[in-house]
């Protein structure tokens, strides 16, 4: 049976809030530090192109039985033929978006600038943490928890008599770290409200891949079987009449 | 049956009809006095509408007044520009000037004001100035769609629809899923009466929104004009698209299958009977007519003999 522990008040006051703090004013200060250092991108005319050959597509694919038989096989031919078509991406021309990301001077400045507005906080705040605050419980969750979230919540802590709910302070700094984006949505807007492990899983995704999306419309077209709407339209329009002539 | 623009006009806008009660609530409230001016010109700018007038004078309204100016906080740079522009529309170009100074002078070197300032000189009518700070603009941002636009409309109103139309065509190289480009340049080719072309801008229209009866209204009236059996026939089908889609209501549409059934009939005469009924559709004709008689029955009583008279001409 794990044992009850009583915790002092001032670990609350000296351990628990300045810890969440810190990590909400940290949170904002990064937000307008990146902002700073945002460059708008300039947007490049091939991609601006791809991005609308790929919508157009998608449109002639949706919309396709809409217009007649005739006029979809030029647009599918105008699209898709092999020597100029606007979907067709010849194999040698197929360029790799990392490699794309890194031939970018640009590109290769942007991500740094993100790395550095998350790696250096959160080495310094972890540091600080570690050496001011290693080794307090710091909180106790109001729930029993299973014996899978003590690593999780006792990190620092190397006691396997204390029960799973009792939070270690530098569990608490990870779960801030990582739990605070409903707050930033709060103070920063909806759309600024990116918490580490959206940044995480956005460095590890690489530019956009035209030449895979232009192909994939390209054989999206190329299996459509054209079957005009219309005559059926004139069959709706009669019985529409005819309950408008009654 | 050549294509009227005008009948275009309420695509242009694309507000719902809930919409439009709320704008028009909203501008007798602000007519009469009652307040919420600056909802209003925000409604306005949300819904893309053009009520120039309206917005220069509200707009003026609380610009000219400090008290409401400042209550605006940064707002009162886009209220600015939304007068400015308006201003420029109905001619005030003593406002608008004031306007697009203000926003100079807070914003200096924008590329934004830079637009509204080309934008000035095009009201004033310096279309050769207009063209060389759009030009300039364009060498700073190549893909700014705006001022590719405004370049369009210099050519169209110096009466030069073939340049707009290469201008056109080149926006659309590039930006080619926007569809009101494709709109305007449907116009531009009917203007020159260039009807193949119009036909495959409203194939682009009909793609990207299959359910505007408009465009299938529109399409249905450049395949008419083209003429031809084939032609006329799939004219048919898409007046009676927009038949469907409309649930009846449009008149326009009930008179092409009206027309279009006549001129099958003409262009047929010489054929055997298999081809005949095969290109018939005597019940659509008759349904569509006793539809419209019935509409002007309701609507315009003292014209029904008229349109009788016309459809039994049709008929025969």
């Amino acid at each position: 049976m794990a044992e009850d522990l009583v915790l002092d008040t001032a670990i609350r006051d000296w351990v628990l809030i300045p810890l969440s703090v810190v990590m909400v004013l940290i949170g904002i200060l990064r937000y307008f530090v990146s902002k700073l250092m945002r460059s708008t991108p300039t947007p490049d005319a091939k991609m601006v192109k791809e991005g609308q050959v790929v919508i157009r597509a998608r449109n002639l694919k949706v919309g396709a039985n809409f217009i007649p038989p005739k006029s979809f096989r030029a647009r599918r031919f105008y699209f898709s033929n092999e020597e100029n078509g606007l979907l067709h991406v010849p194999k040698g021309e197929a360029q790799n978006p990392q490699a794309a990301m890194f031939s970018d001077p640009n590109m290769a400045m942007d991500m740094m600038k993100k790395n550095l507005s998350m790696i250096i906080p959160q080495t310094l705040t972890f540091a600080w943490v570690n050496f001011f605050f290693s080794g307090f419980v710091a909180a106790k969750i109001p729930f029993p928890l299973t014996q899978r979230f003590r690593s999780m919540l006792q990190n620092g802590i190397d006691l396997s008599t204390v029960d799973v709910s009792y939070v270690s302070s530098r569990s608490w700094y990870f779960l801030n770290l990582f739990g605070l984006r409903g707050l930033f949505s709060l103070i920063l807007g909806d759309e600024n409200a990116i918490d580490d492990t959206q940044r995480m899983m956005q460095m590890g995704g690489f530019g956009f891949d035209a030449s895979k999306s232009l192909g994939a419309e390209k054989d999206g077209l190329d299996i459509i079987q054209h079957e005009w709407a219309l005559p059926r339209f004139e069959q709706r329009a009669e019985s529409v009449l005819r309950k408008l002539v009654k | 049956m050549l294509v009227s623009s005008s009948k275009i006009t309420r695509a242009r806008e694309m507000v719902t009809k809930t919409e439009e009660k709320q704008l028009n609530q909203l501008e007798i409230q602000v007519d009469n006095g009652g307040g919420g001016t600056w909802e209003y010109l925000c409604l306005v700018r949300n819904l893309k509408v053009r009520r120039s007038e309206k917005v220069l004078k509200h707009g003026s309204s609380i610009l000219n007044d400090q008290k409401k100016r400042s209550a605006l906080g940064p707002d009162e740079w886009t209220l600015n520009e939304q007068v400015a522009i308006a201003a420029m529309d109905c001619q005030c170009l003593g406002v608008a000037q004031s306007c697009i100074k203000a926003l100079q002078t807070k914003f200096p070197g924008s590329k934004r004001v830079g637009r509204l300032e080309a934008l000035l000189l095009e009201a004033k009518g310096l279309w050769g100035e207009a063209e060389e700070a759009y030009a300039s603009l364009l060498e700073d941002n190549p893909l700014d769609q705006a001022i590719h636009k405004r370049r369009v409309a210099i050519s169209k109103a110096l009466g030069k629809p073939s340049i707009a139309i290469e201008l056109l065509n080149k926006y659309l190289e590039l930006f080619m899923a926007d569809h009101d480009a494709w709109r305007e340049l449907a116009e531009l080719y009917l203007s020159l009466q260039m009807y193949k072309q119009a036909a495959f801008c409203y194939e682009e229209l009909i793609l990207s929104q299959p359910t505007v009866p408009l465009y299938h209204l529109a399409y249905a009236e450049v395949l008419y004009t083209i003429g031809g059996v084939e032609n006329i026939i799939s004219a048919r089908k898409y007046y009676a698209a927009t038949v469907d889609l409309t649930g009846g209501k449009n008149t326009r549409a009930l008179l092409g299958i009206c027309l279009c059934a006549s001129a099958i009939a003409q262009l047929s005469k010489g054929r055997n009977k298999e081809d005949k009924d095969a290109t018939a559709a005597p019940e659509l004709h008759s349904l569509a007519a006793a539809a419209v008689e019935k509409e002007y029955k309701q609507k315009a009583p003292d014209k029904l003999q008229l349109i009788s008279s016309a459809l039994r001409i049709l008929k025969t």
